[in-house]
């Protein structure tokens, strides 16, 4: 249930109020009543009381940011905030309104909640509420020193201020000091330290202190909902739907409550493959096709990072990859700065599906081994990693893996770079908690990455299995650079950012001459004149390596090339287009398709091997593939690219289970190679190629027998 | 013996033609006019290069009056034992009341349609109308004997479509022959049009906007999946709309009669079996599969020779 304000229902309202003045008038004044109504949950019985109240007495912005509130309660932030602007309009300081505004912009992540928070008590230097929020505020950016200080100040404006306490608590708490003179002792204190302790991704305290909170009180179910949320996001779902099946019941239906509900009834359509080190989660509809893809690469990325991190993980991995991204998207409800493709709670991993976003868009098996790496460093540090250097080690690895996946370096970071805006290093979890815009995540997973590098680099890989160590024993980031590089954090700061300028300075300092040069290729290439594509393209290529997105220059030169006849040229574009970590599956096919005409059909197979690990939805891939495998003597290989053929469900099954068989009989599996013409034949008996496959088999079977006889 | 007179007198008497009539209607834009040409050019290409005993006709943008003119020839042209084709690639509209296909000057509707149509000798029609809102014209364009596609289930769906894109593609592709008798049937090529129509949208994360629908009964709405459940498909299946091969040259040859038989019995028999399946064990199904299969790949082995 979603309640409204719409201005037919004022106009309705207003009616009703000149037809029954009566009426109006006990409603008018029954702002004790909304409250009451409020409290018992009846949600809209409260939003009439109030919009009644608005219309009797519109200059009043007090009852406009109690409505306000009531919205946002009832997890329509958008309702509340028009009603906190316009009790703005009515008082520009009103401390309430700006405060309505500033839990907003938290409950968002936002980088404005301390501004807007600061101006409600400079309004009203008394408000309890303003001061507790920039305690928590500091606290979600892992400044304990500033987080403690605004709750001291909460706890003198009111000694009994449940969550002044509860943040000096959850700063005692998350340095693993179990006794702490600061323990709330109430439920909603508990709920506060469940909060944090999911933010630093530590679900398991976070579920006990969000049980505690609802031991204390059955009836908050604002903490029994995120206790079934964090039981949800590690894979425990029979409580964590009958916990926020409570919730729901009980007419707590906020927008995690409800999608989360949602998406455990969908867990009907996912099946699960199990082995010993692997648990896979996959939609039925594509399970077979991206299953052997998804488990050779989770079980390599196990074995790579348990050699590289020294480090054996006690439990299997789990990964779930969802086709709809909404699905995905509900498993980082509520959570800060989270990458939009992927998210890592404990041993278990949630991601995009390929077939989830647009091919192309989207290399799954980079974002894998990125989360992959979450699971090693979370497991290390007991779960006591500062948010920017998992994510620092996670994006280091990409390009570890393969110097074509990761992230490229897009304009955004340029003008960061350029601009100075890069964080230091000992605020980095700022960008990532309350990034003052969105491109200032995209910059901070930059940074992290290139810490990382830079230190892997310049200080060794043990350099960083040390820092991780560090991080569990609970060293903070300032601590540790000066523990392991043995140097102050400003000084780090200046000597990486030298160092990062120094290997972006061409593409910062060419950026310009290639954004007009690029528009000028786009439309010579709309005009299909290829010269002047050939000689604007290669003239501004280099200024900007990096992009690869669409339109790229590449692929400009490339289609100028092609156009004009020379080959040899269109296919050294492409070629540098996927080294350089181009992803569209159609120039990557093109550029295989070139490969194997020129005869090179052992690099045609592995160009086109890549797309398996962006877009392996694609059937003409496999078709493709497992055809130039074959070729190339590569059975097992062929047999993984047919068996994906079928998978899909292919539009010709005939020619589909032939290709597969023929595949088995090169890998000597006589009796699938049997199956699978069996399979054709039966789509097509009259199918020419499967029948005469048949005839060698049946002949082949039948000499076996007198072969063994005879020796 | 009467049978074997009438197989041999099949066998003499002229096979029927089949004439192809494509039209490109009106683009509106550049880039659509040139996306309906290229995707008339393509089938075009398709029926020629396939070549027997084909007439085919294109024309790109034609008006009303040159659409008429061109019925009338092939009125002339056409005995009752030929096959039609009728494809129409572009805009269509749907006011509920009227489909209208849109061309240079006035449009012409559904009714005029059929009406020409209905004058083409040929008792075997297929009409794929592949244009926006190309729903709204199944109620003038059916009738029995003739198959009817549109790219859309409903004159509501107005939205540019992308089925010609993927039919003309079905006409050229071996993998929409699923049966491999070398020749792709109005049901195939529906199947693979709609298939990667429907992979598109996907593909592309957006909304389907059309739903391609087959009606072949003469009194049906269409449906997404003919199929023997809904009754609709069967005309269809045994319309072929392109020969990849030389399938019917064996046909043709009377001393290859006595094969030809046996190779249809086998067929029949597998096909029998194959609804058996559910109801045999496993094993037993697929022992009986393989003698049947070995004893049809040798038949069609002595029919090569």
């Amino acid at each position: 249930m979603r309640i409204g304000c719409s201005p037919g229902l004022r106009a309705w309202a207003r009616l009703f109020a000149v037809a029954f003045p009566l009426t109006l008038a006990v409603c008018a004044q029954s702002l004790e009543r909304a409250e009451a109504l409020w409290k018992a949950r009846d949600y809209k019985g409260a939003n009439n009381e109030f919009r009644l109240l608005v219309e009797k007495f519109p200059a009043n912005p007090d009852y406009r940011v109690r409505w306000g509130r009531l919205f946002l309660d009832h997890d329509q932030a958008e309702e509340a905030a028009g009603l906190f602007q316009e009790a703005l309009e009515l008082k520009k300081d009103h401390a309430g309104a700006l405060l309505g505004l500033a839990l907003i912009a938290a409950e968002q992540y936002s980088g404005g909640a301390e501004e807007l928070a600061r101006k409600a008590l400079a309004a009203d230097p008394k408000l309890l509420e303003a001061q507790e929020l920039l305690a928590s505020l500091a606290l979600e950016d892992n400044d304990n020193a500033k987080a403690a200080a605004e709750a001291r100040k909460a706890l003198a404006i009111d000694s009994n201020s449940v969550e002044g306490r509860a943040i000096l608590a959850v700063i005692d708490w998350l340095a693993d000091k179990k006794e702490t003179p600061w323990d709330p002792h109430q439920a909603r204190g508990y709920e506060t330290a469940g909060h944090f302790f999911m933010i630093n991704r530590r679900y398991e305290e976070a579920i006990q202190y969000f049980r505690k909170a609802v031991d204390l009180d059955p009836n908050l179910d604002s903490a029994r909902s995120q206790l079934g949320i964090n039981l949800m996001r590690l894979g425990r779902n029979e409580e964590a739907y009958r916990q926020l099946e409570t919730c729901y019941n009980n007419g707590f239906q906020d927008k995690a409550t409800r999608n989360s509900l949602k998406l455990m009834d969908s867990y009907k359509n996912f099946v699960t493959f199990q082995t010993d080190r692997t648990i896979l989660k996959l939609n039925r509809k594509e399970a077979e096709l991206l299953r052997p893809y998804f488990e050779s690469e989770m079980r390599r990325a196990i074995a790579t990072y348990e050699k590289k991190y020294q480090f054996k993980l006690a439990q299997p991995v789990q990964v779930e990859a969802y086709p709809d991204h909404e699905d995905f998207a509900v498993r980082t409800l509520g959570m800060p700065g989270l990458g939009a493709l992927g998210v890592t709670f404990g041993y278990a991993i949630a991601m995009d599906s390929p077939s989830g976003r647009t091919p192309g868009s989207f290399h799954w098996d980079s974002t894998l081994w990125h989360e992959m790496s979450h699971v090693f460093t979370l497991a290390m540090t007991n779960h006591r990693v500062p948010r920017w250097f998992t994510e620092g080690m996670a994006v280091h690895e990409e390009t570890a893996a393969s110097p074509e996946w990761g992230d490229r370096i897009t304009p955004e970071i340029l003008m960061a770079i350029k601009n100075k805006e890069l964080l230091p290093v000992a605020e980095m979890d700022r960008g990532f908690v309350h990034p003052k815009t969105e491109v200032q995540v995209i910059v901070s997973y930059f940074q992290a990455g290139r810490i990382c590098d830079y230190i892997n680099d310049k200080f060794g890989w043990n350099t960083l299995l040390a820092m991780i160590y560090d991080f569990g024993q609970g060293d903070e980031t300032s601590a540790v650079i000066r523990k392991e590089l043995k140097m102050e954090p400003a000084e780090f700061d200046k000597q990486f950012i030298a160092s990062v300028e120094a290997s972006t300075k061409s593409m910062v300092d060419g950026f310009d001459q290639w954004q007009k040069g690029v528009k000028q290729v786009a439309e010579s290439a709309g005009k299909k004149d290829w010269d002047a594509v050939i000689k604007e393209g290669t003239a501004i290529r280099d200024l900007y390596p990096d992009y690869v997105e669409a339109a790229s220059v590449y692929e400009f030169l490339a289609q100028a090339y092609t156009a004009k006849g020379n080959q040899a040229a269109a296919m050294d574009e492409l070629e540098r287009y996927v080294h350089k970590g181009g992803r569209n599956p159609e120039s990557i096919k093109q550029l295989a398709a070139a490969l194997a005409v020129g005869g090179r059909k052992k690099e045609a197979a592995e160009v086109l091997d890549r797309l398996n690990l962006i877009y392996p939805e694609d059937a003409d891939l496999h078709q493709r593939l497992g055809a130039l495998w074959l070729d190339e003597g590569n059975a097992a290989g062929a047999v993984r690219e047919f068996r994906a053929v079928v998978a899909r469900g292919p539009l010709d099954p005939a020619q589909a289970h032939y290709d597969l068989a023929r595949a088995y009989r090169l890998n000597h599996q006589p009796d699938e190679a049997k199956d699978e013409l069996l399979a054709s034949l039966e789509a097509a008996p009259g199918f020419r190629p499967a029948q005469k496959l048949l005839l060698e088999l049946s002949a082949e079977s039948e000499q076996a027998p007198r072969d063994s006889v005879k020796k | 013996m009467k049978l074997a007179v009438l197989l041999a007198a099949a066998a003499l008497s002229a096979p029927a033609a089949t004439f192809y009539l494509t039209i490109a209607g009106l683009g509106g834009e550049a880039d659509y006019d040139q996306r309906f040409k290229m995707w008339a050019e393509d089938i075009d290409t398709s029926l020629k290069r396939a070549g027997g005993d084909t007439v085919v006709v294109t024309l790109q943008a034609p008006t009303r009056d040159e659409i008429r003119a061109r019925f009338a020839d092939l009125t002339r042209q056409v005995k009752p034992a030929d096959a039609f084709v009728l494809m129409l690639i572009g805009h269509g509209s749907d006011d509920g009341v009227e489909y209208k296909f849109n061309i240079p000057g006035p449009d012409i509707t559904g009714v005029e349609l059929a009406s020409l149509l209905d004058r083409i000798p040929a008792a075997r029609q297929l009409v794929v109308n592949m244009t926006s809102s190309s729903g709204g014209s199944i109620e003038f364009l059916r009738k029995p004997n003739r198959v009817v596609i549109s790219a859309t289930k409903t004159g509501t769906e107005k939205n540019a479509t992308v089925f010609a894109r993927y039919w003309a593609e079905a006409l050229r592709d071996p993998a929409a022959d699923t049966d491999k008798n070398e020749s792709v049937s109005a049901l195939e090529a529906f199947h693979f049009a709609e298939r990667k129509t429907s992979e598109f949208y996907d593909t592309q994360k957006r909304l389907s906007t059309e739903h391609a629908v087959l009606e072949d009964t003469g009194k049906g709405e269409g449906e997404r999946n003919p199929s023997p459940e809904n009754g609709e498909g069967r005309l269809a299946a045994v319309f072929p709309v392109v020969r990849l091969g030389a399938n019917a040259a064996a046909a043709r040859d009377p001393s290859k009669r006595a094969l030809l038989d046996k190779k249809e019995q086998l067929e029949q028999t597998i096909d029998k079996l194959k609804y058996e399946k559910a109801a045999m064990p496993e094993a037993e199904y697929k022992k009986q599969l393989t003698a049947l299969l070995l004893d049809l790949a040798r038949t069609q082995e002595a029919l090569e020779k």
